[in-house]
């Protein structure tokens, strides 16, 4: 079974360290939640880890493979997919116009045939739209396939962006705060979504400020601070570790 | 629609309106690769008057004095286009917006001085006369409807690359590179690609259009024929192609044929940006689409944003397969 590996990471801003020799490895099949105060670097770690930021020391791996350097692009060639803190996505186009693009790896088409409209053009279009739509039903957004992605609500873009991610066919997803601004029942669907992933194989990071919600869902938990790896271990484990009490949790 | 185009050299008035309908053509040939470009993947080209003006060159010096069969010609102009497309995008469109666009218009005011310098090639100020097809497409009748013919492929290429999934990711470069990056579309080389395909288009629009003119000189490639491209797009809106067509042809045709509005000059021009910038952002395509949104009103959808596991879980096996 392949990891997701960060391998003693470093990434300095100018004069400061966001992130100090961390290391964190997500396996398939898992959700490992990643929590800590604002500013502790979660945020840097996922953008390391799916390429947004290149690590000034240490490795980014996928196995074997190192990662470390490689763009964006290549990385989710080979299944890193990620939503955004603040959904991204593309508000003049509709909701399956938003989820194909996901699948872009899986079509070959160049300008050239899809200019000519080849019979694999069409194919390709057809397999991405029939995925996306799938997806989409299994989310709850299928009622909502030719509404204009600007016109969801909250809730429906980051269950969007989670389409768009899945439609990637991802190893391993990465989900920047996925339950910010959610209700509380919405949460509780997020969390449903997430476990399913789980259950289908998928490695799932987790970053989160939401500690209830992680502790309840995690199979494993990573707490940073100022950048330093704080503690690892089970929910159970984190949760009563006194450090991570006395600087994130409260009592 | 095409069927009633191309009979247009038997119901229209004189031999004029003809060829206002060619130059339509000719200026839709440039303008629909640009607006891949402009409109579709959001790099700001003001500057594809050039491309013009290097085709057009191209053209008249290869057909003219060198006597190249004019279809050969017409391809070699079409793959210089394509080549200045290249050496132009590879170091511009790396900028940003703003940068962009005046790298795109250094280029055309570069080719400008250019061919006034180059007076042993071009002509100088004196220019080049330019010849013509061969027959049946030697009659203005003949021509008009080769350039609506070119036109026509050239509007299906573009109206392909818009529907499928290659062109959608254009879209999403436009709206959010971010996005795209991160389910792996190439940004830079998607943007090269297209404004390669632009730089080909101008080309080939360029033979055409000093084929039509049958003479050129430096003061036919005005830097304003640029902006009047990028402005029959802007009037025209983003990711359509009907908006920049109906804008090309009205924006070529009404000061033409209403005689007042000739006398405006670039003020009609000007007029008519502001308006459409100031009313209708996103340009009459938009227009189009929320009037035709109107007649189809959509259904008031619940909100209740239900997963449904299983059915997800099967999307997700199904992906695993693959």
């Amino acid at each position: 079974m392949t990891a997701l590996l960060a391998e003693r990471v470093s990434k300095r801003f100018g004069g400061l360290t966001a992130l100090d020799a961390v290391s964190l490895t997500v396996e398939p099949g898992e959700v490992h939640g990643l929590i800590g105060p604002n500013g502790s670097g979660k945020t840097t770690l996922l953008n390391l880890l799916s390429g947004f930021y290149q690590v000034d020391e240490g490795s980014v791996r996928l196995d074997a493979e190192d990662l470390s350097g490689a763009a964006v692009q290549r990385r989710a060639r080979l299944g890193i997919a990620r939503t955004f803190q603040k959904p991204r996505l593309l508000g003049s186009q509709t909701v399956l116009e938003n989820a194909m693009l996901g699948g872009w790896r899986d079509r070959s088409a160049g300008l050239l045939s899809t200019a000519l409209s080849l019979p694999r053009v069409r194919r390709e279009q057809r397999m991405l739209r029939d995925r996306a739509a799938e997806l989409l039903a299994g989310l709850g957004l299928g009622h909502a396939l030719n509404r204009r992605a600007n016109l969801l609500e909250h809730a429906e873009q980051r269950f969007l962006e989670i389409a768009r991610a899945l439609a990637l066919r991802p190893r391993f997803i990465l989900l920047d705060e996925p339950a910010g601004g959610l209700t509380g029942a919405e949460i509780e669907r997020l969390g449903a979504v997430i476990r399913t992933l789980r259950d289908g194989g998928i490695g799932v990071l987790l970053v989160e400020h939401h500690t209830e919600f992680v502790f309840g869902i995690s199979d494993r938990v990573t707490t940073l601070n100022l950048g330093r790896l704080l503690r690892h271990g089970t929910p159970q484990e984190v949760r009563n570790d006194p450090e991570v009490i006395r600087v994130y949790l409260g009592a | 629609m095409l069927g009633l185009l191309a009979t247009l050299p038997w119901w229209a008035g004189d031999q004029y309106q003809i060829h206002l309908a060619a130059l339509i053509a000719v200026y839709w040939i440039l303008v629909a690769g640009l607006n891949l470009v402009v409109g579709f993947t959001g790099q700001l080209s003001i500057g594809h008057v050039g491309l013009l003006a290097i085709g057009a060159y191209a053209f008249a010096i290869l057909a003219g004095r060198y006597e190249w069969s004019p279809w050969i010609a017409l391809l070699a102009s079409g793959s210089i286009g394509g080549v200045c497309g290249l050496l132009l995008g590879l170091p511009s469109l790396r900028l940003p917006g703003f940068y962009f666009a005046m790298a795109t218009m250094a280029f055309a005011l570069i080719v400008a001085e250019i061919t006034l310098a180059l007076g042993d090639l071009t002509g100088g100020g004196v220019g080049l006369a330019v010849p013509g097809f061969s027959a049946p497409f030697d009659s203005p009748a003949g021509f008009y409807l080769l350039l609506l013919g070119i036109a026509a492929l050239i509007t299906w290429f573009t109206w392909n690359v818009a529907r499928f999934p290659w062109g959608r990711a254009l879209v999403a470069i436009r709206d959010n590179p971010v996005a795209a990056e991160s389910v792996g579309v190439p940004v830079f080389r998607m943007k090269l690609a297209v404004f390669v395909l632009s730089g080909i288009t101008a080309g080939v629009a360029g033979a055409l259009f000093a084929s039509l003119q049958s003479y050129i000189t430096p003061d036919t490639f005005v830097f304003e024929l640029g902006l009047f491209f990028f402005v029959c797009i802007i009037i025209g809106g983003r990711s359509s192609i009907v908006g920049p067509l109906v804008g090309t042809a009205v924006l070529t045709a009404l000061p033409e044929l209403v005689a007042p509005l000739a006398k405006l000059g670039n003020l009609f021009y000007g007029v008519l940006l502001l308006a459409v910038v100031l009313l209708v952002p996103e340009g009459i395509g938009r227009l189009f689409e929320v009037l035709l949104a109107r007649l189809r009103p959509e259904r008031a959808a619940s909100h209740v944003l239900e997963p449904d596991t299983e059915r997800l879980a099967a999307a997700i096996r199904k992906g695993r397969d693959a």
